[in-house]
């Protein structure tokens, strides 16, 4: 084996015990922390109490319909989302008309915290799942429709004079071309999307809601059961990271 | 039988002029030629003479001119089924492969897998691809992506193959190989072609006539016969005649290069002085 390779090697066994030890010094200085009665009592428990809520939780029942409820919030909130983004995204990029004339918008909304538009979404969908899955929508729309917009006008035109000359029509241009060749920023926009969906969800179900995952991070908090709200968060966050990893995974670019 | 009738492509007065900043500018004035079945036809001119205006023209791909393109004595209008045409960019779909991209205009025409996957194979055999059927354009060198788009704008079966500087982004042995590959390929077939192209040596190796144009605005200056023996490959390059024809060429297009270049020049000192 050869000197670079070697302490290639060298690099990523320091990395990892880097990390490692980080979590390690992490552990401990909660575990301290919540030992030294520092704090008001509950606010640091310890990790063991921690991880024995989680496992309360993981082994109940009720625990996974609150899951299986957003999780299906966010899939039908990325599915209709992500769908009216790239539907969106498609017609501002193609026409210069249509993308100078709304797309200033898109920008000035897309970085406003969506949770302003709760209210409306609550009287218009009820305090149920409907409002919940209107956030989520809201949330993945805006980065797919500004991610495809801007891959639309990336397209190498040398493709679509191809498309021409063979005489596409419009919906073949957009299924063997244009999509085709969006399948980068499309991924993009899923990607951002997702996390934002779950986010949105999340928010509103923290909120205002009777069920849910952020229903139950919430109803821990206010019965102060602080070790199984600790758990809940775990969770939450593992199912966002799950979910990234499983895009990134499943979008693989042929041929790029 | 007219003439006119006797040929596959007829470019028939054909104008265009585009509005820039500047004011009007006449890119192509009364172009006039003709492409016979089954030849190969080479039209050559110095940068600026209109040349890939023309080829978008013929290609149906730019409109708003004046005069005709008529394929087998119908004018036509818009992107023809008649045309096939070979672009100067990298055009192949970077998202399929080898196969899928030559089998694209079947797959468009509603062919199925079976029958478009056993087409595509013999053009990719006939373009000397065979054993990259699989491959990613971004797997394959340039010369080999230009010959998968030729082999996929073969497929949708043209009357006319149109080509724009087809090899322009190669190196030179490439591309005389690639020459001698798509001389095959255009006898096999007896696939009437117009090739357009900047390359004198290009022109004469493998055109029955070669058409020259004048610097702007683009006219017809002469078309030459190319008297060469067909079968033909790249090693003609060497003859006497070969030459013979180069400096011939030349002699006519070396004005109008000549005028090309004084006014870039020009408008890079005007430029230069603001």
């Amino acid at each position: 084996m050869d000197q670079a390779r070697l302490s290639a090697r060298h690099f990523l066994g320091s990395v990892t015990a880097l990390r490692v030890a980080t979590l390690i010094v992490l552990f401990l200085a909660w575990e301290a922390v919540a030992a030294s009665g520092w704090l008001f009592e509950g606010v640091v428990p310890s990790s063991f109490k921690i991880g024995a809520a989680l496992w309360d939780l993981l082994t109940s029942g009720a625990f996974y319909s609150n899951i299986e409820l957003t999780l299906g919030e966010a899939a039908i909130s990325v599915v209709l989302g992500a769908g009216a983004g790239i539907a969106v995204g498609l017609a501002l990029g193609r026409s210069r008309f249509a993308g100078t004339a709304f797309e200033p918008y898109l920008h000035y909304l897309a970085p406003t915290p969506k949770i302003v538009f709760l209210p409306i979404l609550l009287v218009l969908f009820g305090i149920g799942p409907g409002s919940k899955i209107a956030m989520g929508t809201l949330s993945c729309f805006f980065p797919m429709a500004l991610s495809v917009a801007s891959g639309v006008r990336q397209v190498d035109p040398v493709l679509l004079r191809v498309g021409h000359s063979f005489n596409l029509g419009r919906v073949a241009m957009i299924r063997k071309i244009y999509l085709p060749a969006l399948v980068p920023p499309i991924a993009t926009g899923l990607k951002l999307g997702l996390g934002v969906a779950i986010i949105g969800c999340l928010l509103a179900e923290i909120k205002m809601s009777n069920r849910g995952l952020g229903f139950l991070i919430m109803q821990y908090y206010s019965q102060f059961r602080i070790p199984y709200m600790y758990a809940a968060l775990i969770v939450a966050f593992a199912v966002a990271a799950l979910g990234n990893a499983l895009i990134a995974r499943f979008v693989r670019l042929p041929g790029r | 039988m007219s003439p006119a009738a006797a040929s596959a492509l007829v470019v028939d007065g054909v104008t265009k002029r585009f509005t820039t900043p500047d004011g009007a500018l006449t890119a192509l004035e009364d172009v006039s030629f003709a492409v016979r079945p089954g030849e190969f036809l080479a039209l050559i001119g110095p940068s600026g003479c209109g040349k890939s205006t023309l080829f978008n023209i013929i290609g149906g791909l730019t409109g708003g001119f004046e005069g005709q393109v008529r394929v087998d004595g119908a004018p036509i209008d818009g992107a023809h089924r008649a045309i096939g045409m070979v672009f100067q960019e990298e055009s192949t779909f970077p998202w399929r492969t080898t196969l899928d991209n030559v089998a694209f205009p079947l797959e468009v025409a509603g062919m199925g897998k079976t029958e478009r996957y056993a087409r595509a194979k013999n053009l990719i055999k006939l373009v000397g691809l065979d054993g990259f059927e699989n491959r990613y354009p971004a797997e394959l060198s340039g010369g080999m992506r230009q010959r998968t788009a030729l082999a996929r704008t073969l497929a949708a079966e043209p009357r006319i193959l149109l080509m724009d500087e087809p090899f322009a982004a190669l190196d030179e042995q490439t591309r005389l190989l690639l020459g001698d590959r798509l001389l095959q390929i255009q006898q096999a077939l007896k696939q009437t072609t117009l090739l357009i192209t900047h390359s004198i040596a290009e022109a004469v190796q493998l055109a029955d006539r070669v058409v020259v144009m004048t610097y702007r605005p683009g006219r017809v200056k002469r078309v030459f016969d190319i008297d060469l023996p067909r079968p033909r490959n790249s090693e003609i390059v060497s003859s006497a005649a070969f030459g013979h024809y180069v400096a011939q060429i030349w002699n006519d297009l070396r004005e109008e290069a000549a005028k090309g270049l004084d006014e870039s020049e020009a408008i890079a000192r005007r430029t230069g002085q603001h």
